[in-house]
């Protein structure tokens, strides 16, 4: 136990020695400096309240416990040409991990330590990195989602030049408080260009990452296939590789990325894929080998108040992780950027599209017009299909934006959407859902301290054999009063006003309920510390979060949260 | 100039240092399987698969554990459990698969993360969070735990008289290594298989009506998490129970079976030994 952590808790030892010694150094009023601490903590917490009316029920946290709470505090600490740091993670009767189970454990979420000596970067423990756009490799953290796919291990860095930097490094993924049994390994080589004439830059970059399948993972997949009939069956690789190229192209108001990424051959479950048991039966889904692709571009303008991006992306079997037997956000070794429009609004987000790993095709457009310093028009389109052509995916979204002296503005426009419920949802045949959303958000300042913000959307969704889609035509409303700087108190309702087939059912009368979906939130900031308290009731839906989504159940109770930065 | 080919060297040397020696992958070499008799019992594993009728993707999980049971033989036990969020029974159904005891085991085992979810042998595997498997860890984890001996042989004598639907089972538990855990339970479970009812499968967004459902979980015997033994387990101890149930008109003695499981119960849940016979030859 203690070998595990010795590390950790030399860097502990380190910051609490460090802190005491700043401690007796302002007793003192010693100006000297010992170096820099800093960090942030994330606490919150959550009371549930049974709700079996709007699906908020059978879970342990309904059922019995009651409170869950999940905390990050994260110290870093820089001297002596050092950085490092350390940070406590905490779940009690989580639900992040698992949105209808409960985790808990606590521990030593991270810690690092890094150290330049010349042109030779070095870091130990949990790095997070990227190479490219992520495409082939990304490890990061999402809270949201309880994604934290830290690479635990060793990365080397080297300027080899002026603007070309080297990297390499090896380790394992996180999984919670352990790793994933797979190895990796990886480097990157990133350079940039400028040239002095034409104002032109280029930042190209080439990676490639490694992954040693494990034993254990190994074993369960070959298992698995020696279930299956002769003529699916395929020799897994232990060892796969990624490489990916990528530019940046930068010309005056123009801006061009670039990247192709390639894998070699990797066994992963193409969910679409039929075959016949040995008992004879057709089942959908099971693993296949295949070699895999992603080309992703992104061009923008942004010139006199007007901004255009265009962008597109093709991916055929680039689904990535550490171990096979991994499926929805887990294990996942990179990130494939969304080809969605970022919605904040409750109703514009709610039906929100995965990146489809084995196959999509997709662009989007985005332009944004200033006619001038009171009226921005906005319009937005994505289209996403899969690799036969079948739609998945479709946004249309306007937006007119007006501002009027500083007394208020307006945020106004619709928002058009199908929506593939058979591949997002898993509903066998299911038609696409088509929803049509006005919206408005409003905002009058009764002074520069005061404010109210009025928000209202209106989702009108289409019909099957005469029934509403999923949970029909929603209405929300939402009002936030501010005073700056510290207080800030909304009220908001998502009325059901029109349900869907899969809007609750009354048992006494055997209809769709109506339902309200109340929220009502309490936020206090004082400088870096902000506190909130929200009472909420939640219909089941999509959540995503940087690009990364999956089904959350409804939630009823009360959360509480307190950020603070240090 | 050097340097650089040198580290771009290292680089693709660390990538791809030699050709690997691929797995054996056979498929499926199911057939006829040995018998497994009590005298010479070796470890039968128990996977508890959680389905619905509501649950798409579920038909492929069970379909996967006939071909796991084709492969396996009598050293596999399969329970269907209908419980959570997919169980609820269609307006049309004929039965309601759904238990009070499956209820409690799906909380007892783990919420799982998607369905279709299986445990084996209610282990906690190596590098997982949850008693609950999805489908690509449920062959590997069956043949881990075919290569650990029993410490317990079962053995479950049926009768059942047709004109009462008396059923008794009568249970002997053979302690063939001492088990010092301190709470050791004996579950029992009445499966039924061939039930024709409705189920959800992909490629249609109605139910298709004639679903055959298999190792349907349909009463316990016991408490869902078994009742403690409280006998010594010693080392060549004999442990007798014996169970009596009325069996509802609705369900064909022929297709019922009787599953006992020997597990710990406490921090660890681990099934020691599995074993199941059916109550009409």
């Amino acid at each position: 136990m203690i070998s595990k952590y010795w590390l950790p808790i030399l860097i502990m030892t380190i910051l609490v020695q460090t802190v005491t010694a700043q401690d007796a150094e302002n007793e003192q009023t010693t100006t000297t400096n010992q170096g820099r601490l800093s960090g942030n903590l994330q606490l919150n917490g959550n009371f549930f309240m049974r709700d079996s009316s709007i699906g908020a029920a059978n879970t342990p946290q309904y059922d019995r416990q009651l409170f869950g709470a999940d905390s990050w505090l994260n110290l870093n600490y820089q001297n002596w040409g050092f950085d490092m740091g350390i940070r406590f993670d905490m779940f009690n009767n989580s639900n992040l991990l698992n949105p209808t189970d409960s985790y808990s454990a606590l521990g030593i979420g991270r810690w690092y330590i890094s150290k330049k000596i010349n042109k030779l970067g070095i870091t130990a423990g949990y790095i997070y990195d990227i190479i490219g756009s992520g495409i082939i490799f990304r490890a990061y953290e999402e809270r949201p989602l309880a994604i934290d796919q830290a690479l635990y291990g060793v990365r080397l860095t080297y300027d080899i030049a002026d603007n070309w930097t080297i990297k390499g490094f090896t380790g394992r993924q996180k999984k919670q408080f352990d790793t994933y049994g797979s190895v990796l390994r990886g480097a990157a080589i990133d350079g940039f260009f400028a040239s002095d004439s034409s104002g032109v830059t280029l930042a190209p970059g080439f990676g490639v990452v490694g992954r040693t399948l494990d034993d254990g993972s190994m074993n369960n997949l070959v298992a698995t296939l020696n279930t299956y009939a002769k003529s699916d069956i395929f020799t897994p690789k232990y060892n796969t590789y990624a490489f990916s190229a990528y530019n940046t192209l930068t010309a005056g108001p123009i801006s061009w990325y670039l990247e192709g990424a390639y894998k070699t051959a990797d066994a992963f479950v193409d969910p679409f894929k039929e075959r016949i048991t040995v008992s004879g039966d057709t089942i959908v889904g099971r693993y296949v080998q295949g070699k895999g692709s992603v080309l992703y571009t992104s061009i923008s303008y942004a010139k006199s108040g007007l901004g255009l991006t265009l962008e597109g992306k093709r991916t055929e079997n680039f689904d990535f992780r550490s171990s096979p037997q991994e499926t929805a956000v887990r294990g996942l070794l990179h990130y494939i950027p969304p080809m969605t429009r970022v919605n904040t609004y409750r109703l514009l987000a709610r039906y929100a599209a995965a990146t489809q790993f084995v196959g999509e095709q997709a662009f989007q457009v985005d332009a944004s017009y200033a006619v001038n310093k009171k009226l921005n028009l906005t319009a937005n389109f994505s289209n996403i299909t899969n690799l036969d052509g079948d739609q998945l995916y479709r946004e249309i979204f306007t937006e007119i934006y007006y501002k009027y002296h500083r007394k208020w503005t307006l945020t106004t426009g619709v928002q058009l959407q199908q929506y593939n419920q058979e591949v997002y949802y898993g509903k066998p045949e299911a038609p696409l859902l088509e929803t049509v959303t006005p919206y408005f958000d409003f905002l009058y300042k009764f002074n520069p301290k005061t404010s109210i913000r009025l928000e209202s959307q209106y989702m009108n969704m289409s019909k099957e054999h005469g029934v509403r889609s999923d949970y029909g035509n929603w209405v929300f409303g939402l009002a936030e009063f501010t005073l700056a700087p510290h207080w800030a108190v909304t009220v908001s309702d998502m009325f059901n006003i029109d349900p869907g087939k899969l809007s609750p059912v009354d048992a006494s009368t055997g209809k769709q309920e109506k339902i309200h979906y109340p929220r009502f939130d309490i936020y206090y900031t004082h400088h870096a510390n902000r506190f909130s308290v929200s009472y909420v009731k939640q219909v089941e839906g999509i959540v995503c979060s940087g690009g990364i989504c999956r089904l959350e159940p409804a939630f009823s109770g009360v959360k509480m949260s307190v950020n603070s930065t240090f | 100039m050097k340097k650089y080919i040198l580290f771009l060297a290292i680089a693709m040397f660390s990538l791809n240092a030699c050709d690997e020696i691929p797995p054996k992958v056979t498929g499926s070499m199911g057939g006829p399987v040995e018998p497994n008799p009590v005298e010479d019992q070796k470890r039968q594993v128990i996977i508890e698969e959680f389905t619905g009728v509501r649950c798409v993707q579920c038909p492929a999980g069970s379909a996967f554990i006939q071909d796991l049971l084709a492969i396996h033989g009598e050293q596999l036990v399969a329970v269907s459990i209908h419980a959570g969020d997919f169980s609820p029974p269609y307006s049309a159904s004929q039965y309601d698969f759904r238990t009070e005891e499956g209820d409690q085991l799906l909380s007892y085992l783990n919420e799982p993360f998607g369905y279709p979810s299986a445990s084996v042998d209610r282990k906690l595997f190596p590098g997982k969070s949850s008693l609950q498997l999805g489908q690509g860890d449920w062959a590997g984890s069956i043949a881990s735990e075919l290569e650990i001996a029993p410490k317990v042989r079962i053995a479950i004598e049926p009768s059942f008289d047709a004109g009462t639907r008396k059923l008794t089972a009568d249970v002997t538990l053979y302690i063939d290594q001492a088990i010092s855990d301190a709470d050791v339970r004996l579950s029992i479970m009445l499966t039924e298989s061939e039930i024709h009812d409705l189920q959800l499968k992909p490629g249609s967004s109605s139910p298709v009506p004639d679903y055959t459902h298999r190792h349907v979980l349909r009463d316990m015997l016991t408490s869902y998490s078994g009742d403690p033994i409280t006998e010594t387990l010693s080392q060549g101890a004999e442990i007798s129970k014996s169970y009596n149930f009325t069996m509802p008109a609705e369900w064909k003695e022929e297709n019922v079976e009787i599953v006992a499981i020997v597990s710990l119960a406490g921090a660890s849940k681990e099934v020691l030994q599995a074993h199941q016979v059916h109550v009409v030859e």
